[in-house]
């Protein structure tokens, strides 16, 4: 061992065993609560996803019942399909007009701070608030955004209730209600880069295309890696929404997992099986987060 | 008295530590009163009551419990009464019930109640009903028997209250546009079709407004095929629960029936999404639908008038429900007594209730008196849904299963089943097929 290395040892300071136990009671408050109410659920849920359970009565073995059911049932698949295209739709939306949104009012002028306000705004609105409104502006016969494409000659389109666009009309209340977070981390993480890097850029002759190619784009690469994680989870978990405006329906071209593992668990009362799904849903967010994690990385 | 042996009394949560503390905790939670636990006191006694009536029926509920409460101030007994919203209603009794902190009593609908008669949440009430001196022969036949599981004992599990039944509402001011005779409302398939044609609006190929109010997907095509297919001879399940559709070209020819609103006659048009709201700003001129549905129409001033259901097929039959009281399983059995008492003095009362809360009355006593007619909302937009309560046979069927076949639902498997029909994404026979597989297994499971 070195002599610096040494010195290091030395100097830390001495822990007393009574410090230890005040430590102990401290986190006690939040640890036990964590983990009675958060971790033991998990922890039986595991175990509930391999038994037949309705809450009365005890648990009964099952096996991997649960999870062959699952991979075989129609509606399982179509639910996990659907959130890929939640995904595809949602995810790259909320990022692009996030920071599309912050770029135009990261500079001050007359009526940015409303127009900031604006933005954010939804976040703030409950999802089943959301939800509801949307079914307003999205009535196929009476809605607003029906009646406002009318002008440029498009047909109604039946957002909500047609089995081609209602995934679609589900998305673009998700993207109005995501986008003010993503906004918002957005716009602080803009106001954090230093101007002096943007008036060398200018001075070096960059455009205004090449400053945010390749100036503004790299200091926000990690935001864009956090908000594109945050989204990502968000999406896949996506339910009030979904229940709101079309109860996954029609014929499931709109569900998600949650809402179906919510009808399975609270309408049909089979909660081995919805924790079952419940499972697999968890092992795709991981996988998922894992992997778009993995990726950003390598490209950063 | 003779309930069953209890199962939640040998709950096996106790099996490990883990699961007794996580199912005790997750379903305390989940039981309303958690914070405040109720005393039970043998005198006076409260007898706790859930409901999740919430609309302008719960309001008259609330006065039947008040009614209730203020005669029996001084009998040292009170109803008290909590309301939990529907569709968690029943998963909330059975963690209460996991707990052994069910209510006494609450609101059920008939045939959804076999997973609690199976685990024996709910009690068995023929023995409690003759003790209590309720009168079941003044019930009609058919909604005792309603209330009855014939996979469990086949006892009686509720105490029916209600009976609903889906009946057409018309719109008088497009009746009179037409032309039509609002004293000669549609009879058979044939007539429904007449007039929903003459008092449908299209601008080119696209109904504006729709003769036979109808949705794209959800409850509307889906309880309208159930009833249609019933009349043409299909059945769900045999009467001995055995077999699944019988008859199954009755049901696609239903299927067929509803798709020919939409693409051939031309009368309906699938992109209403709210169809109580269509009806109410006259986006619709024939609409079946419940009778809770009158208090909310009657007061915007909607015109409109209540016939019978047209008889389509053979069989002249139409969509049933109903609602009634029944008692969960406690720990302290002596409370089955006064919490019958009070379902007895409910039921005995309930004239307020089927008059201008909802439905029918199932007791002959009540719909014998003269004032029943004349009593709440007019007898031309309540009279069908009493008198149509005759020939209201296509309920539930009584198996755990049972929500599979629910033909009243907007998201459960059978309505996404159709809704591939109704969207052309999945054919008439592959329906079919799907609906018969899923429904046989849901059979042999009891």
């Amino acid at each position: 061992m070195s002599v610096a290395a040494h010195s290091v040892e030395r100097a830390r300071p001495e822990i007393t065993g009574e410090i230890d136990k005040a430590g102990y009671v401290l986190v006690a408050f939040f640890a036990i609560p964590f983990f009675l109410f958060n971790i033991l659920p998990v922890l039986f849920g595991f175990y509930v996803a391999f038994t037949r359970w309705s809450i009365v009565g005890a648990p009964k073995w099952e096996g991997l019942n649960n999870f062959t059911r699952a991979f075989n049932d129609h509606w399982v698949a179509v639910a996990f399909k659907n959130i890929l295209f939640y995904g595809v739709i949602i995810v790259p939306s909320v990022t692009v007009l996030g920071l599309v949104f912050a770029l135009f009012v990261n500079k001050r002028y007359p009526l940015s701070g409303l127009a900031r306000t604006l933005f954010f705004a939804p976040t703030v609105v409950s999802a089943t608030v959301i939800g509801l409104v949307w079914v307003w502006l999205l009535d196929t016969q009476f809605g607003l955004v029906n009646h406002y494409l009318s002008f440029f000659g498009i047909d109604d389109v039946p957002w909500l209730t047609s089995t081609r666009w209602s995934l679609v009309g589900v998305s673009i209340a998700s993207i109005w209600w995501d986008l003010g977070l993503a906004f918002v981390l957005f716009l602080a993480a803009l106001q954090d880069i230093p101007g002096e890097i943007n008036d060398a850029a200018i001075v070096d002759g960059a455009n205004r295309w090449q400053r945010f190619r390749y100036v503004i784009l790299p200091h926000l690469r990690p935001v864009i890696s956090m908000v594109v994680t945050l989204q990502l989870i968000s999406t896949l978990r996506i339910f009030s929404q979904v229940y709101v405006m079309t109860n996954g329906g029609p014929a499931g071209s709109s569900s998600s997992p949650i809402h179906y593992i919510y009808s399975i668990a609270i309408v049909r009362n089979l909660f081995g099986y919805a924790s079952a799904i419940a499972i697999l849903l968890f092992a795709l967010i991981l996988a998922v987060t894992f992997a778009q994690r993995f990726l950003l990385k390598e490209r950063a | 008295m003779s309930a069953k042996p209890t199962r939640i009394g040998t709950l096996a949560l106790n099996r490990r530590g883990l699961l007794k503390a996580t199912g005790a905790a997750a379903a305390s939670l989940a039981a309303p009163g958690f914070a405040t636990r109720r005393a039970r006191a043998a005198n006076p006694i409260e007898i706790n009551h859930w409901s999740w009536l919430a609309a302008s029926d719960g309001e008259v509920w609330a006065k039947m419990i008040a009614d209730f409460n203020e005669a029996h101030k001084d009998k040292g007994v009170q109803i008290k009464m909590e309301v939990v919203p529907e569709e968690q209603y029943v998963t909330k009794v059975l963690a209460a019930a996991a707990t052994g902190k069910a209510p006494d009593f609450g609101w059920g609908t008939a045939g959804k109640g076999a997973q609690l008669a199976r685990d024996a949440v709910t009690v068995p009430l023929d023995d409690l009903a003759a003790k209590a001196g309720l009168d079941l022969a003044d019930f009609s036949a058919y909604s005792i028997s309603a209330s009855r599981y014939p996979k469990y004992d086949n006892k009686i599990f509720m105490i029916p209250m209600d009976l609903m039944s889906l009946q057409p509402e018309i719109n008088l001011d497009h009746v009179k546009e037409a032309g039509l005779d609002p004293a000669k409302p549609p009879v058979d398939g044939a007539t429904l079709l007449e007039w929903a044609t003459a008092m449908t609006k299209r601008e080119g190929d696209k109904v504006t407004r729709s003769g036979i109010m109808m949705t794209g997907s959800g409850v509307q095509p889906t309880v309208t095929w159930g009833i249609v297919a019933e009349q043409l001879g299909f059945q769900r399940a045999s009467d001995d629960l055995k077999t699944a559709c019988v008859n199954p070209e009755a049901s696609k020819k239903a299927m067929q029936w509803v798709l020919d609103l939409f693409d051939k006659h031309k009368v309906s048009t699938r992109d209403v999404t709210d169809r109580y709201k269509a009806f109410g700003t006259g986006q619709g001129s024939i609409f079946w639908t419940g009778p809770w549905t009158l208090n909310g129409y009657v007061g915007q001033k909607l015109n409109f008038k209540t016939a019978l259901f047209p008889k389509i097929g053979d069989k002249h039959v139409t969509y049933f429900e109903m609602g009634g009281l029944e008692l969960y399983q406690q720990a302290d059995t002596a409370r089955y007594e006064a919490t019958m008492q009070a379902v007895k003095w409910l039921s005995d009362n309930s004239f307020l209730w089927t008059t201008v809360g909802r439905g029918a009355s199932p007791r002959k006593s009540i719909l014998d008196r003269p004032d029943y007619k004349t009593t709440g909302n007019s007898w031309d937009v309540r009279g069908a849904f009493v008198d149509g309560m005759s020939f209201a046979t296509v309920g539930e069927i009584p198996v755990v299963n049972g929500p599979n076949f629910t033909i009243y639902s907007g998201g459960n498997f059978l309505a996404k089943t159709l809704e591939g029909v109704w969207s052309g994404q999945t054919s008439i026979d592959d329906a079919m097929t799907q609906i018969q597989t899923q429904w046989q297994a849901d059979l042999d499971e009891g």
